[in-house]
């Protein structure tokens, strides 16, 4: 038995990413307030920001030429972004007080939880479980969301810097100065190409990390800034796909269960949605997807391949039947919760959203939670840049004042129960839930995912034959999310490649996107030299949950989603 | 009079493959409509001989414009010119970026509806529609046009290159006078631009080789097959990316797009991305050792086997063959 943790990747991320600005003073990019990441939390941190200085010229005018600038690696802001989006609707109507034009397919109908005994039978759990009550909830795709945010930010005046990737944290006598963008143009080899573009330092008063689920300069700074938090952040990993159907689907529906396996010694937490998006005028669609913690000790589960062992249960081929796929992608989730929550700023920084691990894991939320962190950080920066300062520590007391604060303190021994098996530890979170924490209380501990050891087994066997109608492999689904990545671009993965194995199966199977192959004559155990093909990524962040390091790659590569 | 005018790229004493499509749909195009199939060329030098072996793939006229050779400006200016004084209706270009470059430049000059990456032109009540595979090519759109003059571009290699006429056609020369910004950019140097020397997307068979062919000397037995053959050899992704065979020659949404009479597709398993850039091959042979492998899905023919077996002997065969 190995675990990938004893095969780390060739990596000093604090060291590397960490460093102070290296352009010459006048050839640096001076804005106001650098917002790493145009989703939800960086977005709604620059709107809020632009609203406070709209009626503060003074300060504005210190703030400089461009006073808020948002980085975001891929084509447009939401082009990386994916969720199983039932959105808490209270922040972003809190953000936009008049315009409520916001795209949303309208609020949750109804909502049943089953339990899927195997692959032909379920019962649904009545009454509904409190985390998965989602009265007053609104659909919406996150994607969609973010290009309408994106498209608020920049009349309210912000810079968007689309393609662009953010690959070092400028740090100058223990400040945060800014970041420095990705070079561009380089070849497999890291040389120089004809349409080599260096990167530019961007220097700023006030930096804000906002880049989800798994942070390149989080990543760095939780290492070298010292805020990392108490418990290791551990992930889920989400594969999801978006289906066109004849009949619209009206309900919220959750699983439980099957094809996951419910005995402790698999470690095999997780779930599904499926949930309707129906739109006045568009063809109803579904969104479908399966969850799984990466903690699990199968190195052959794959979740890509378990949603389409899953979508041949009868209960969701009556809901898919006679549709079509459309859209398709993954995305990891911070699954740590409270114990894993970092240290929210640095003399300069703030991190916001999933980068400060923000997500209620049993009510499965973090949307709300990045708009009102991304919020709450725009109000410390206006409030203490105009107090001529670059101290934010009262942005973390404003977070753990509000309700991410107190529904993740309510919720912080959340995942850990699982560890003794599903049936146990769902009983133990609901009733962590009804008694708002105060059961099972103290402090459950968790272990990074990739300290878990993997084991083969013929789990494989089980996953269904992609018929390219029904059930897809994991390429097609890379192809539809537009990912086109150049092919001669240096790797953005940094990995061991000699592993034993079952941790090299471990990655292959796990990774939605197929980055990983082990090549057909490897030996059946012992050392294997593994394959990786960077260009099918698509920035899941899996890989660094699970014992490899991603960093941003080229400025606009990787998928361009449209409606996940 | 009206009619159809078709820009023809010729390089080194031979029009390119896509042209000659390009001539070869305008003419059956012309016919349909009851007009005539033009065709220009731009370069210095062009011979009576080379510009007049276009009517054998049916133009009727051919328009010598003595300018600089494969830039898009002074083609725009030649286009515009020979089209308004001779009221031609379409405007037709067989694809690549040369192709792309011009037509957008002549849409903008002559104030013309512009389609490009076009798979197919249908003649309806006198007048050519455009098909259009929209949505990452999972439905096609049918575009009209409304403006006095068409552009049309089409889809690389979409148009089959036909020859239907006899005889050389008439060789008109034309004065252009070039427009000072269009003489502004020179050419300094021809060179492909992926650095290979594998021309694979004009020729009529290729044998393309995958990661099953499981090391990089497993290529030798391809290019043996191609030369029996006539072909040329290509690659997929994985390959070029393991170091086999150079980036040139890849096939596929990040490589080429192409379409032969005949892609043997060599232990390949298939992956859209390999599928998108070779699935209008006319034929398509599949050698895989997996009959699972997504390529037997969309193969005319699959073979399931080994390849380093099948491929020697297939050469010999086709030697034979060719030998008798």
């Amino acid at each position: 038995m190995a675990a990938p943790s004893e095969y780390p990747p060739p990596v000093d991320s604090a060291a590397e990413f960490i460093g102070p600005p290296t352009d010459p003073e006048d050839e640096r990019i001076e804005v106001g307030v650098a917002i790493v990441g145009g989703g939800q939390a960086g977005l709604a941190c620059a709107i809020r920001l632009l609203q406070l200085l709209e009626g503060d010229p003074e300060l504005t005018e210190q703030l400089g030429e461009v006073p808020v600038a948002v980085v975001e690696k891929g084509k447009v802001a939401g082009a990386h972004q994916l969720s199983g989006a039932v959105m808490n609707p209270g922040p972003i109507r809190e953000l936009f007080p008049d315009d409520d034009a916001w795209p949303s397919y309208g609020p949750v109908e109804g909502e049943t939880v089953y339990f899927m005994l195997n692959g032909k039978r379920a019962v649904p759990l009545k009454p509904t479980p409190p985390p998965f009550r989602n009265h007053g909830n609104v659909v919406v795709s996150l994607a969609e969301l973010n290009r309408w945010l994106a498209e608020k930010a920049e009349e309210a005046g912000a810079y968007l810097l689309t393609e662009t990737a953010a690959t070092k944290l400028l740090v100058e006598d223990g400040v945060v100065r800014g970041i420095r963008t990705g070079d561009k143009g380089r070849d497999k080899d890291g040389g120089e190409k004809s349409n080599f573009e260096p990167g530019s330092d961007v220097v700023a008063q006030a930096t804000v990390l906002a880049e989800g689920c798994w942070g390149h300069l989080t990543g760095a700074a939780l290492k070298g800034l010292g805020l990392a938090a108490q418990d290791p952040q551990v992930w889920a990993l989400g594969v999801k796909e978006v289906w066109e159907v004849e009949q619209p689907f009206r309900k919220v529906v959750h699983t439980l269960g099957w094809p996951l396996r419910p005995g402790a010694k698999y470690k095999e937490f997780g779930g599904s949605w499926i949930y309707g998006m129906n739109r006045e005028g568009d063809k109803p669609k579904v969104s479908i997807g399966f969850v799984v913690g990466l903690d699990h000790t199968d190195a052959r589960l794959s979740v890509h391949d378990v949603l389409q062992e899953f979508k041949h249960h009868p209960l969701v081929r009556k809901i898919l039947a006679g549709g079509k796929r459309v859209a398709w992608g993954a995305k990891a989730i911070p699954e740590g919760g409270y114990w894993a929550m970092p240290k929210l700023h640095a003399p300069g920084l703030v991190l916001c959203g999933d980068a400060g691990g923000m997500v209620n894991v049993p009510r499965l939320k973090g949307i709300h939670y990045a708009i009102r962190s991304g919020m709450l950080a725009a109000e410390t920066i206006y409030g203490q840049l105009k107090a001529g300062s670059t101290d934010f520590s009262s942005y973390e007391e404003a977070v753990h004042d509000s309700e991410i604060g107190k529904d993740l303190w309510e919720s912080r021994n959340m995942k850990q129960p699982f560890g003794r098996g599903l049936v146990v530890g769902g009983a133990i979170t609901n009733a962590m839930v009804v008694t708002k924490g105060r059961f099972p209380g103290g402090h459950w501990a968790t272990h990074r995912d990739a300290d878990s050891p993997v084991t083969l087994s013929d789990r494989d066997k089980r996953y269904p034959k992609p018929d390219g109608k029904y059930t897809f492999d994991k390429l097609s689904g890379v192809f539809l999310t537009g990912n086109a990545t150049r092919d001669d671009a240096p790797s953005h993965i940094r990995i061991e490649k000699r592993v034993p194995r079952e941790v090299a199966e471990a990655w292959a199977w796990m990774c939605p996107a197929a980055v990983y192959e082990i090549p057909e004559d490897a030996p059946r155990s012992g050392q294997v030299d593994l394959i990786v093909n960077p260009s099918n990524c698509v920035q899941c962040g899996a890989i660094t949950a699970k014992g490899g390091r991603l960093t941003p790659p080229e400025g606009g590569d990787g998928p361009m989603y449209q409606i996940t | 009079m009206s009619g159809i005018l078709v820009y023809a790229l010729h390089y080194d004493g031979a029009f390119n493959k896509n042209s000659l499509g390009a001539v070869s749909e305008g003419a059956r195009l012309a016919g349909e409509l009851g007009t005539e199939c033009h065709a220009i060329v731009v370069g210095e030098g062009v011979s009576d001989d080379l510009a007049g072996q276009l009517g054998n793939y049916g133009a009727t006229k051919v328009f010598r414009v003595n300018g600089p050779e494969g830039l898009a400006q002074p083609v725009v200016d030649a286009m515009a010119k020979v089209a308004t004084d001779n009221g031609h209706d379409y405007l037709l270009f067989g694809g690549g970026l040369l192709g792309f470059e011009i037509g957008a430049g002549l849409a903008a000059r002559l104030d013309a509806g512009v389609v490009m990456e076009v798979t197919e032109v249908e003649a309806r009540d006198g007048k050519l529609v455009a098909k259009r595979p929209i949505l990452k090519d999972s439905q096609v759109s049918d575009v009209h046009y409304r403006s006095k003059v068409g552009v049309i571009i089409g889809r690389l290699n979409a148009f089959e290159v036909k020859e239907s006429g006899s005889a050389a056609a008439a060789v008109e020369d034309v004065d252009v006078e070039f427009q000072p910004h269009s003489l502004k950019a020179t050419m300094v140097n021809r060179g492909e631009q992926r650095g290979g020397d594998v021309n694979i997307e004009d020729a009529n068979v290729l044998v393309a080789g995958g990661r099953g062919l499981g090391k990089k000397e497993g290529f030798e037995q391809l290019e043996e097959l191609a030369r029996a053959l006539g072909g040329a050899v290509a690659a997929t992704r994985a390959v070029v990316d393991a170091g086999w065979f150079p980036y040139a020659g890849q096939i596929g949404q990040t490589g080429k797009t192409v379409a032969p009479k005949l892609y043997l597709a060599a232990g390949i398993s298939g992956a859209i991305q390999h599928k998108v850039g070779m699935q209008s091959s006319e034929n398509i042979v599949a050698i895989n050792k997996d009959s699972n492998a997504p390529i037997f899905e969309f193969s005319d023919l699959g073979i399931v086997g080994d390849l380093n077996k099948i491929v020697p002997k297939l050469t010999e065969a086709v030697k034979a063959k060719k030998g008798s």
